[in-house]
């Protein structure tokens, strides 16, 4: 029963993954074999001048996007859990943007918040002054956060499908014991929801570690070209650069800041599983 | 209390239509710039001034939409039953046998859902320029029917949900375990082997990375890509509207599967292995 795994598994894991690592430890481009070069790639890659950026980049994006993203979805799943006449078009309309392609929505923005845009005009209703987002290197993140909270469908159904799981028992006994809206939310809904949230946050953040193409769309748009990052290499992701690596032929140093990623997913998969017992309630059979 | 009950009320559908409002917007305006007349579209006027239906038309003539759309549904297809097949069996062996290092195999499939793609593309890419299938749907159509990691998963949170007794009976009766997998277990699982199929299905759709690398032929190309060669092209001439016309029929089907399968999403997605 497991065969087609294991094959799979052979063929298209760990074949590749034997070697990815070792071509971390060589020098070699398309085409050409492999030089041994031993830690040559590691060491350049903490003097690359770049690599902080984009590591700042990634993690402003994980820090301030994803909690953004998960607490809205959250959020909106609570409010429509419960079967109600409009739930569905609710859930429809909150939904929908999680199709929308990543060039679609890339078009999108940019006109919804370039200068004297709808945006901006609405800025100006209240006598601000808008910012330049796209053309700022301070407001091309937030902006690049507020496509991706837009997207959050995916989250908030995977939050929906939790939250029906929930025994409406345990409400029934939090409302015998008079509690509000509030502490059933607080007492009930957030510790059952734990392991949810506890699977959307790492595979939030393994996605941002390794996501490019919404930040490629926009400074593709500013500046068509290398992978830079634009407006001024803050969009610059540290996928990004390490794609840029692969666009260069430069697969052993590529390889190198590929394995990095996973040590840098690992590690945060780690801290969040030895960290689990004391934020996650705890179910029978938990994930991972 | 009533009062109270009025004021969450209103206070629950404040929060729900703000968030409508301002989820809904921007699709709003992708809709009304994908009607607007091509010297309107490159400014920043909101409303079309002559509703421009023609733009629909304007792709199929641009590109081969419909060449496009058989690709995908084919990968589509293709994907769905290969992940299907592939993983229903893997997801049984995890949740109702028994057998030695199942716990340490188990650990080892979910660690891989931890692999960035970045580590894998480059010999993947190897693999299938070597068997000769560069510009084909195959690569990324045949390895769906080796079983992926968060199926697998996904299928054996729902499978724990199921009754062992029932399994056990089917057993005592003399099924074999093929048997008992495909008469007892998959039809009793239909809610997570449907979830499992949208989720594939709109992956397969949406998918630019994998059909970006591996097709090149105008006639291969599925949607997603096709989309960003379209919009490539339009974009140099300012024809945001063609972009956004094309991105509204791409996003219909997918919008029409949602509408119709949340609540099957919904009930046969489990993560915590207790169904209330």
């Amino acid at each position: 029963m497991l065969s087609p795994w294991l094959i799979g598994f052979l063929v298209f894991t760990l074949y590749p993954i034997v070697n990815s690592l070792y071509w971390s430890f060589t020098v070699k481009r398309y085409g050409a074999p492999a030089r041994w070069v031993g830690l040559a790639n590691y060491e350049l890659l903490f003097t690359n001048d770049d690599l902080a950026l984009a590591l700042r980049n990634t993690a402003y994006l994980a820090l301030i996007g994803l909690p953004i993203r998960i607490g809205i979805a959250m959020l909106a799943a609570a409010l429509l859990v419960r079967p109600r006449r409009g739930n569905g078009i609710y859930r429809l309309l909150f939904y929908v943007p999680a199709v929308v392609p990543a060039v679609a929505s890339g078009a999108l923005f940019f006109f919804l918040l370039k200068e004297g845009g709808p945006v901006s005009s609405l800025f100006g209703l209240f006598g601000a002054e808008a910012p330049l987002w796209f053309g700022d290197p301070a407001w091309a993140k937030p902006a690049l956060i507020m496509v991706g909270t837009w997207a959050l469908g995916d989250t908030m159904l995977i939050f929906l499908a939790g939250l029906v799981d929930i025994p409406r028992s345990l409400y029934e006994a939090a409302e015998l014991d008079g509690a509000g809206r509030w502490a059933k939310f607080r007492h009930v809904t957030l510790p059952m929801i734990s392991p949810v949230t506890f699977f959307v946050l790492l595979t939030g953040m393994i996605g941002v570690l390794q996501a490019f193409d919404q930040a490629f769309v926009f400074s593709q748009g500013i500046r068509p070209g290398r992978l830079t990052g634009e407006p001024q290499g803050s969009l610059l992701t540290y996928a990004m650069l390490q794609l840029r690596q692969f666009q260069d032929g430069r697969i052993g140093f590529a390889s190198a800041m590929a394995w990095i990623m996973f040590l840098i997913t690992l590690a945060i998969t780690l801290v969040m599983i030895f960290t689990r017992r004391r934020w996650v309630h705890t179910t029978n059979e938990g994930l991972a | 209390m009533t009062l109270r009950r009025v004021a969450g009320f209103i206070g629950q559908h404040a929060i729900l239509v703000a968030l409508a409002v301002m989820f809904s917007l921007p699709f709003f305006f992708m809709l009304l710039q994908s009607v607007m007349p091509l010297d309107q579209a490159k400014t920043t006027a909101l409303w079309p001034r002559t509703f421009e239906w023609g733009n629909y038309a304007e792709v199929f003539d641009r590109v081969p939409l419909l060449t496009y759309v058989r690709n995908t549904l084919i990968v589509c297809t293709l994907v769905v039953v290969g992940t299907i097949v592939s993983c229903v069996p893997v997801a049984y062996a995890f949740s109702h046998l028994r057998w030695r290092g199942r716990g340490v195999v188990f650990v080892l499939i979910l660690s891989t859902m931890m692999l960035p793609f970045q580590v894998l593309f480059v010999s993947q890419y190897q693999i299938f320029s070597w068997l000769g299938w560069l510009n084909t749907l195959l690569p990324l159509t045949v390895p769906a029917f080796f079983a992926n990691a968060f199926s697998i998963f996904l299928l054996r949170q729902f499978f724990l949900t199921l009754p062992t007794e029932t399994l056990d009976a089917a057993r005592v009766d003399g099924a074999g375990e093929w048997k008992v997998l495909w008469r007892v277990v998959v039809p009793l699982a239909k809610p997570g082997i449907m979830a499992v199929a949208i989720f594939q299905f709109l992956f397969a759709w949406s998918d630019f990375f994998g059909p970006n690398i591996y097709l090149s032929d105008e006639e291969n190309l599925t949607l997603a890509v096709g989309l960003v060669r379209l919009n490539t092209a339009a974009a140099r001439l300012g024809e945001s509207n063609l972009t956004m016309a094309a991105a509204v029929m791409f996003v219909i089907p997918l919008i029409a599967i949602f509408f119709f399968a949340q609540k099957i999403f919904i009930e046969g997605v489990t993560l915590t292995g207790s169904k209330g």
